[in-house]
């Protein structure tokens, strides 16, 4: 699945995360900035009337000291007043523009420095208010104010939105997983469907059924694609099973052919060279088959091989093979085989087996024999093609003697080991 | 017993240009100071004309005689009087006390009582006899006491801010 392809191409997961991440952080930077610009807005205004206020008081105060031009009772009072509030410089003119009173607050460090450089930049500042006596100006008061509540405002919307932004990229990331799971599940799921339906021809496999309703119906296409595809598999399947079957099997009698006889008989022999094993090879012909065929017609020599195909497929054992040569030839392959006697029981009961006469269509019946010949690996030879000739042989052999009898292909000995119908 | 109180006044001309002449200096001191006093002083019956009496010899009352207007538009009417005078307490709202004997002060403030009338001596030494303001006059502060006593006696209502200020100013001076 992983296939190095030239660009790096984004994951789903990291798509989704960046997709979520990204939306929440601008929410909550727009969120957090509009508010701060707003906060700053009302707290300037409230900051401005606050200072103007502090004003207003050090008007009062400050007017009879001012009436009497006391310096320094005016310079008290300012005092009392400026150090409690938010008032960085405060001073006092009378009404000739002599200053009466100056109140400075101490430098307390890089803070305070600060606060100056915002107050400056966001109030309007120096204020000036004319002191009053009895509807006359009698003097002025001008006031600095010093940002103090504004840099804390400032600051605490700065952490506050760290803090959210902290908070809702924590949760962008949560959301976007649980999504994920969500969607990568399912995607998950169908990608190994597809690999094992491709890499294993596992047909049978289906997608669970998802949650999301896209990827629950591309599942659902998918699994009836699957299906499609399992029924056309199992049709080609049998379809070539049904070949096979026909190219290595006889349509007459259902028995294997020739070649397929050949294939187990190399195999047989190969088995039996490693084992140390005996095989034989039976070669079976039928004595009157070509007098049936010109007397009764070729669906009675059909009927006949049919007949004949399933009486010697009954004398044998399950891992024995008979098949049909041609024409009204049979060979049967005995592997594993102990004994030459075994081979020799078997062909015994074949031919026995052939005493009940055939009926053939017509409502009459016929009577046939066999002739086999027997050759047994390795005694008789090691090649298939050897084999076979023996057998071939020992059955004309048997056929010339007297038809319908068996006969073992010779060895050394030229001896014939011939058998006759009881 | 009186509670006094001392205020010191700095007067502008001090740190100005070189005065024209210190004489000149302190009566535009003394000037508005009294004008301040009057500025913060409340009649139970508001005179459309403020009336402002001055008694016996002064030395800082050149400028002052030349009658003035308050900030409110309330003329101030600046008249000589003999300390003898028999009819001090209704034809005056307020007196600027100068050098008097004893005998003439004490008969002044006898005349007085009863009436809203606000006195002011230009010596600070007779303060306790019964002036509700005595003025100290120097070269560089016109300062002044304050009689509260008198104050609560005569009637005339004088401004908190006065005597808040006369208060603090008591325990320094």
């Amino acid at each position: 699945m992983n296939i190095d392809t030239g660009p790096v191409r984004p994951t789903l997961r990291s798509v989704i995360g960046r997709g979520h991440l990204s939306l929440a952080l601008m929410a909550v930077s727009m969120a957090s900035i509009s508010l701060t610009l707003l906060g700053v807005l009302a707290l300037r205004v409230y900051a401005d009337h606050n200072l103007h206020l502090i004003a207003r008081s050090i008007n009062y105060t400050v007017e009879a000291a001012v009436v009497f031009n006391d310096s320094a009772a005016a310079t008290e009072a300012l005092a009392v007043i400026a150090s409690e509030e938010e008032v960085a410089e405060a001073e006092v003119f009378n009404v000739d523009g002599k200053q009466l009173a100056h109140w400075e607050r101490p430098e307390t460090g890089m803070l305070s420095m600060i606060e100056l450089q915002l107050a400056h930049a966001l109030l309007e500042q120096p204020i000036t208010q004319p002191i009053l006596h009895q509807g006359q100006v009698i003097g002025s008061v001008h006031l600095t104010g010093h940002g103090g509540s504004l840099l804390r405002f400032l600051l605490s919307g700065l952490a506050g939105i760290l803090v959210c932004t902290a908070l809702s990229a924590w949760v962008a990331l949560y959301l976007a997983r649980r999504l994920l799971r969500g969607i990568t599940g399912p995607l998950h799921s169908l990608a190994s469907v597809a690999h094992a339906a491709r890499s294993e021809r596992a047909f049978d496999r289906r997608v669970p059924p998802a949650k999301i309703a896209e990827l629950d119906s591309l599942g659902n296409d998918f699994n009836a694609l699957l299906d499609e595809l399992e029924a056309w598999q199992t049709h080609l399947q049998s379809e070539n099973e049904t070949l096979a079957h026909q190219a290595s099997h006889d349509s007459l009698t259902g028995l294997p052919n020739r070649a397929f006889f050949e294939g187990r008989l190399i195999r047989a022999l190969r088995s039996a060279a490693k084992l140390n094993e005996k095989v034989a090879v039976l070669f079976l012909d039928s004595d009157r088959f070509k007098d049936i065929n010109d007397n009764y017609g070729h669906a009675a020599g059909d009927a006949v091989l049919v007949a004949v195909a399933s009486r010697i497929r009954a004398q044998l054992r399950e891992q024995d093979l008979v098949a049909r040569l041609g024409g009204d030839e049979f060979a049967i392959l005995l592997s594993p085989l102990h004994r030459l006697e075994d081979a020799q029981r078997i062909a015994g009961k074949i031919i026995a087996s052939m005493d009940a006469p055939i009926a053939l269509p017509g409502d009459t019946h016929v009577l046939t024999s066999l002739s086999i010949g027997i050759a047994i690996y390795p005694d008789h030879g090691a090649t298939p093609g050897n084999l076979l000739n023996a057998a071939d042989a020992a059955m004309y052999q048997a056929k010339r003697l007297s038809q319908g009898g068996q006969q073992t292909a010779e060895s050394e000995s030229p001896a014939a080991n011939v058998q006759h119908r009881s | 017993m009186l509670l006094l109180a001392l205020l010191w006044i700095f007067t502008p001309l001090a740190f100005a240009q070189p005065p024209a002449g210190m004489a000149d200096q302190r009566a535009k001191s003394v000037t508005q100071v009294v004008l301040g006093i009057l500025s913060y002083a409340r009649w139970p019956v508001e005179p459309a004309q403020l009336r402002l009496c001055i008694v016996g010899p002064t030395q800082y009352t050149d400028d002052l005689v030349k009658g003035t207007t308050q900030a409110t538009g309330r003329p101030v009417v600046v008249q000589r009087l003999l300390a003898d005078h028999p009819d001090i307490a209704n034809a005056c709202d307020a007196v600027y006390i100068g050098q008097l004997t004893s005998d003439e002060r004490s008969r002044l403030f006898a005349s007085l009582i009863g009436h809203p009338v606000l006195s002011i001596s230009e010596g600070g030494d007779q303060c306790t006899v019964g002036s509700l303001f005595c003025l100290r006059v120097a070269d560089e502060q016109v300062s002044f006491e304050v009689n509260l006593d008198s104050v609560a006696r005569s009637g005339v209502r004088i401004h908190p801010s006065v005597l808040q200020l006369s208060r603090r100013r008591a325990p320094g001076s």
